[in-house]
């Protein structure tokens, strides 16, 4: 029975999305409550998967008992289960905020379209992380970056059309190189399972290097514009500050991150360390890594808009993530991976209480923060609690996991690159510290005199004080996931 | 637009379309073709009945209400048949082994569960395409 799980899973998702658009006649309330019990199920699932796997190890799951040659297969392991149990937790949160939030812009009668996207985009995420085989994630991908494009899009505006179609046609362009690479592999190789791939590569290699440089090029530019690695991450400011405040949590928190760990599949499990050293991808990661960094974190001081901020935010964010998996260490790689959590959560964090305080004061801009945490002080606190996650304040995530990469710099012999990662939490505080100073420390007797009148339903506090909790617990006890994460990247050395 | 000579020819032609479609849609597991190309030649033949003869007795014909039904029941009738696999041989979509009949290779009534799947897969793209143009028209008219 545990072996089904993983197409369970994906079944629950994808039918969850087909049965929504049925219901329509009948009580919205219905469906909503539908949503909310198949995402406990695919957590609860997912976590005794993950418990499974760490107990008795990997397994396969071949679609219709076809051998992994001609068939499709799925491989279920420490880093798929531990990921898929990070995005359902993190989308149950945002789920039940997003019940109270229809205002921001989305139609009453796209609000159930919503929910459809939603399943859809997460039927694909967990696909990409089962799945075994190079055409298969391509096809996920395909699902994944259309179905983002059309929830940054649901809100019928001018901007959000200008910022889909621009997310939309760089997402091609990334889609079709990273399906050319796939070509390019399967013309050397004649596999696409990630497995056969890598051991025909291993004896090849010498033999088609121009192919292989050609492929690994293609494919890491192509999930690189996805995942928003430094130069390739115009697309993303403008769609994550558009959209609605969930779509942006998703997207920042969870999506762009998948991509990044399709490059991880890539590099550690598809070309192997030898390929990965001898084209000297190490380096240009690292420099792509640390200019995001140092860029993303410019690029958003300039910024009015708090969300065009937190997206330039994300930007020196993911820098980090590349710089940690550059380094190509098993220290690297887990301070990466914690780092992707704890951004996910930070990240969801900043963008739901933002969307809060916008539901309620349909204020967008930075200049109308001041004064804002004596009207809504629970709100702005999650804030503020996100904002010290990301300069990395001890006692939150975000330190723990600039801590492991500074360590993890510093055994790979790379002083250079701890520097840019202190310069980038400076950065950090030149951006972040300004809101939250401005919401709480001005010293305006007017504001005082407003009593905290935060009329907003309990439903959507109470998701984001679940992730400002969850920043400060991971802060405090690292080690409740680190045990995890550390047999996680056991897998992939 | 009123044409009698393209009405009249849309009136005849479209039936012959349509039959086409199921025909190919049929023989996905014989020859070329299958759920994706036929239930396209389906939805084809319904956007040249829009053409003609304008959306509002396009919706009458095929309304978003059926559509989207269709459109769910595509996929529906295609996770139903993998599971059918899933539990009667323990490994989502197998065909042979889970009891589907095998039939005579080469015969229409062969291939197992491949032509529900077809079928299941033709209703999907015949009512997305003709969604999608639908959505298309209407935001010009706005």
């Amino acid at each position: 029975m545990i072996e089904q799980l993983p197409i369970i899973n994906l079944l629950l998702l994808l039918g969850t999305a087909l049965i929504i658009p049925l219901f329509k006649k009948r009580p919205f309330q219905l469906s909503l409550t539908l949503c909310f019990l198949v995402l406990l199920t695919v957590l609860v699932s997912s976590v005794f998967l993950l418990i499974h796997v760490l107990e008795y190890g990997e397994f396969y799951y071949h679609f219709g008992n076809h051998e992994n040659l001609i068939g499709i297969e799925f491989l279920i392991d420490a880093f798929s289960a531990f990921f898929t149990v990070f995005v359902a937790a993190l989308v149950l949160v945002i789920y039940l905020y997003s019940w109270k939030d229809k205002t921001e812009g989305i139609e009453n009668k796209e609000f159930g379209r919503y929910y459809i996207l939603l399943f859809i985009l997460l039927f694909s995420i967990f696909g990409i992380l089962y799945s075994n085989d190079l055409f298969n994630t391509y096809v996920f991908i395909e699902i994944l970056s259309i179905t983002s494009c059309a929830i940054i899009s649901i809100k019928r505006k001018k901007e959000t059309y200008t910022a889909a179609f621009r997310y939309v046609m760089l997402n091609e362009i990334a889609s079709m190189s990273y399906l050319l690479g796939v070509a390019l592999i399967y013309m050397i190789t004649g596999h696409l399972n990630l497995e056969r791939v890598a051991t025909s590569l291993q004896s090849i290699w010498p033999l088609y290097s121009t192919n292989i440089i050609i492929a690994i090029g293609f494919m890491t530019i192509g999930v690189g514009i996805k995942a928003a690695i430094f130069p390739f991450h115009i697309w993303l400011p403008d769609a994550h500050a558009t959209a609605p405040s969930t779509s942006s949590a998703i997207l920042s928190g969870i999506v762009v991150k998948i991509y990044i760990l399709v490059l991880v599949k890539l590099l550690f499990r598809v070309f192997g360390m030898e390929i990965v050293e001898a084209l000297h991808i190490k380096w240009i990661m690292l420099i792509l890594g640390s200019a995001g960094m140092i860029m993303g974190s410019i690029f958003a001081i300039a910024q009015k808009d708090v969300k065009r901020m937190l997206g330039y935010s994300s930007v020196a964010q993911i820098g980090y993530i590349i710089l940690g998996i550059g380094l190509f260490t098993e220290a690297g790689l887990q301070a990466a991976f914690f780092h992707i959590i704890s951004h996910g959560i930070m990240k969801a964090a900043l963008f739901l209480s933002v969307g809060v305080i916008i539901y309620y004061k349909h204020v967008q801009k930075l200049k109308d923060f001041e004064g804002i945490g004596y009207q809504m002080p629970i709100s702005m606190t999650v804030f503020s609690f996100g904002a010290l996650g990301m300069v990395g304040i001890p006692l939150t995530s975000g330190f723990i996991s600039k801590f492991n990469l500074g360590i993890a710099v510093i055994d790979a012999n790379l002083i250079f690159f701890l520097i840019i990662i202190i310069l980038s939490g400076l950065l950090n505080v030149v951006y972040y510290f300004p809101i939250v100073i401005s919401a709480f420390l001005k010293d305006n007797k007017e504001m005082q005199k407003i009593p905290h009148i935060e009329k907003v339903p309990n439903i959507m506090l109470i998701p984001i004080l679940t992730l400002g909790v969850a920043i400060v617990v991971l802060g405090l006890f690292p080690n409740l996931i680190m045990d995890i994460i550390v047999s996680v990247v056991a897998t992939l050395f | 637009m009123n044409d009698t000579i393209l009405k009249s020819i849309t009136r005849i032609i479209v039936p012959f379309i349509q039959v086409y479609g199921v025909f190919i849609i049929l023989h996905g597991h014989l020859s070329p073709g299958g759920g994706f190309s036929g239930g396209a030649l389906i939805g084809t033949s319904l956007i040249l009945f829009t053409l003609v003869f304008g959306v509002k007795k396009a919706k009458v014909k095929f309304s978003e209400r059926v559509a989207e039904i269709s459109g769910s029941a595509g996929i529906i009738i295609y996770v139903l048949v993998g599971i059918v696999g899933l539990v009667l041989a323990g490994s989502f979509l197998t065909n042979i082994e889970a009891g589907f009949p095998a039939g005579v290779a080469g015969t229409l009534m062969s291939a197992g569960m491949i032509p529900i799947i077809m079928i299941g897969i033709g209703i999907k793209v015949a009512s997305t395409m003709i969604t999608l143009f639908h959505t298309l028209v209407e935001e010009e008219v706005r």
